[in-house]
């Protein structure tokens, strides 16, 4: 095993490395809010709205993502009609999947952090005279961080992991040159490349959190 | 003239009514205290004052301007104005967890009054000083004991600048040796005048420092009177029974 064998495989798997940050970025910094938003929606006084939500994770997070993915890139174009407006780039596709699967599970992850704030909290902010929105914002929201952030922080690792769904539908990701390498060399080692990149992502991502959790200890 | 005038205040949970037609009216500089066992309605009663427990009958009054009358509510921007004459202390402290204790305080005025910050400042900084945490400004609710909590939650309180403060229950998450300096702070608000209703099981506490003792039992007031009176000879035989039991 020479060191030049080592770097020739490397470098393109460094650049499929980089289409899963992409999507892993573009998913996490869409799906969070989306997610908050639903569990805005489930909580809604408004029945259908809260039903419309309540139905919409209950088959997000009881269909596998993997399904999902392959119906927006390879089933929507098949739709009679309308089937061929929705052909999309397959990365935006895949985007579209991962961003809508995973809002249905940040949703019920921020559902339960505000569960666990004190009513005693909306009580004080009324008493003070502040508006819904006030409340919202700047007395649960900061609360319900700081109790879901180990959660999300779990959901997050799992997230870059499945970007690996990428390779499903033919994106061209780490573990997709990883695969390449290994059939057209006969040899294991990038498998185990592919494994010390993802390792290296999550070890980063932990620390990330880390540092977050630090600065809403609130001590 | 009355400041708080309650009439025939009613509310029931279900089939059970917790407040049965209560009335009584709250002068100017009163300090009342609210006595009587657990599940009698006082707390319901002093949580309907600032609406957050809507009542079923009844009218209630502050300042002139009634919020409910006959049961019917005003309207919401009304009702907020209205009550927002006054202030409330938790049982549970209720501070903002994530906010420091300057933060607890400043930030509400900030986002309701329309106030120069370095008004809310100033006040903010005299308000620590008269509870004895002006070292504390920069602390965590988390790292301060239940005392210096429910010091914190006065000052919050008188941040608004009420013209009534409401005690629900003040000590009664305290440990006994705590209790002390939180009332030290309500005396001296009585001393400056405040007007006060304290519902609270602290009985030397209330004699020292209420001019007049409502006795609350079932959801009705039974007894009311000067404390003098209503702790040495108190006339119905319910206050008698709760009073002997609670004196012991």
């Amino acid at each position: 095993m020479s060191f030049e064998y080592f770097t020739s495989i490397l470098v393109p798997m460094l650049e499929g490395a980089q289409m899963t940050v992409l999507l892993f970025f573009i998913a996490i910094i869409v799906s969070v809010p989306l997610g908050f938003l639903l569990t805005l929606a489930v909580k809604s006084s408004f029945k259908l709205v809260s039903l419309l939500a309540q139905g919409y994770i209950y088959v997000m997070r009881g269909t596998p993502l993997l399904l999902q993915l392959l119906l927006i890139c390879f089933g929507l174009p098949m739709l009679p009609v309308v089937g061929e407006y929705l052909v999309f780039d397959r990365f935006v596709a895949a985007c579209i999947g991962f961003v809508l699967n995973y809002a249905a599970y940040f949703a019920e992850i921020f559902r339960g952090g505000l569960l666990a704030i004190d009513k005693g909290q909306y009580e004080a902010s009324k008493v003070l005279g502040l508006s819904k929105w006030q409340t919202t914002t700047r007395i649960i929201l900061p609360q319900m961080v700081r109790v879901t952030l180990p959660a999300i922080a779990n959901e997050s690792v799992t997230l870059v992991k499945d970007t690996a769904l990428l390779y499903a539908v033919a994106v061209p990701e780490l573990l997709h040159f990883a695969q390449t390498a290994v059939n057209r060399d006969f040899t294991i080692v990038p498998f185990f490349v592919a494994g010390m990149i993802y390792l290296v992502m999550t070890l980063f991502l932990t620390f990330i959190f880390k540092g977050i959790e630090r600065r809403y200890k609130f001590e | 003239m009355a400041i708080i005038e309650i009439s025939n205040l009613k509310k029931s949970f279900g089939k059970l009514d917790v407040l049965k037609q209560i009335t009584f009216d709250v002068n100017k500089n009163d300090v009342i205290a609210v006595i009587g066992p657990s599940g009698s309605g006082k707390s319901t009663m002093l949580r309907s004052l600032v609406h957050l427990e809507e009542i079923n009958g009844g009218s209630i009054t502050i300042a002139g301007e009634a919020f409910v009358k006959d049961g019917v509510y005003a309207k919401p921007q009304d009702i907020k104005k209205i009550t927002s004459k006054m202030g409330m202390v938790f049982q549970h402290f209720n501070l903002f967890p994530h906010l420091t204790v300057k933060e607890n305080l400043e930030l509400p005025p900030k986002l309701v009054k329309n106030e120069p910050v370095t008004t809310i400042q100033q006040r903010s900084m005299e308000l620590l000083r008269k509870i004895g945490l002006t070292n504390h400004a920069h602390v965590y609710p988390a790292n301060l004991s239940g005392g210096q909590k429910q010091r914190v939650a006065i000052a919050r309180a008188l941040m608004m600048n009420p013209e009534i403060l409401l005690f629900d229950e003040p000590t009664s998450a305290l440990d006994p040796e705590l209790t002390g300096e939180v009332l030290e702070v309500i005396k001296a608000l009585a001393q400056e005048q405040m007007t006060m209703i304290v519902v609270t099981h602290e009985m030397g506490f209330a004699r020292e420092v209420a001019n007049r003792v409502i006795f609350m039992d079932n959801g009705e007031i039974i007894e009311t009177g000067h404390p003098s009176e209503l702790f040495t000879n108190p006339q119905n035989e319910r206050t008698k029974a709760f009073l002997s039991r609670s004196l012991k």
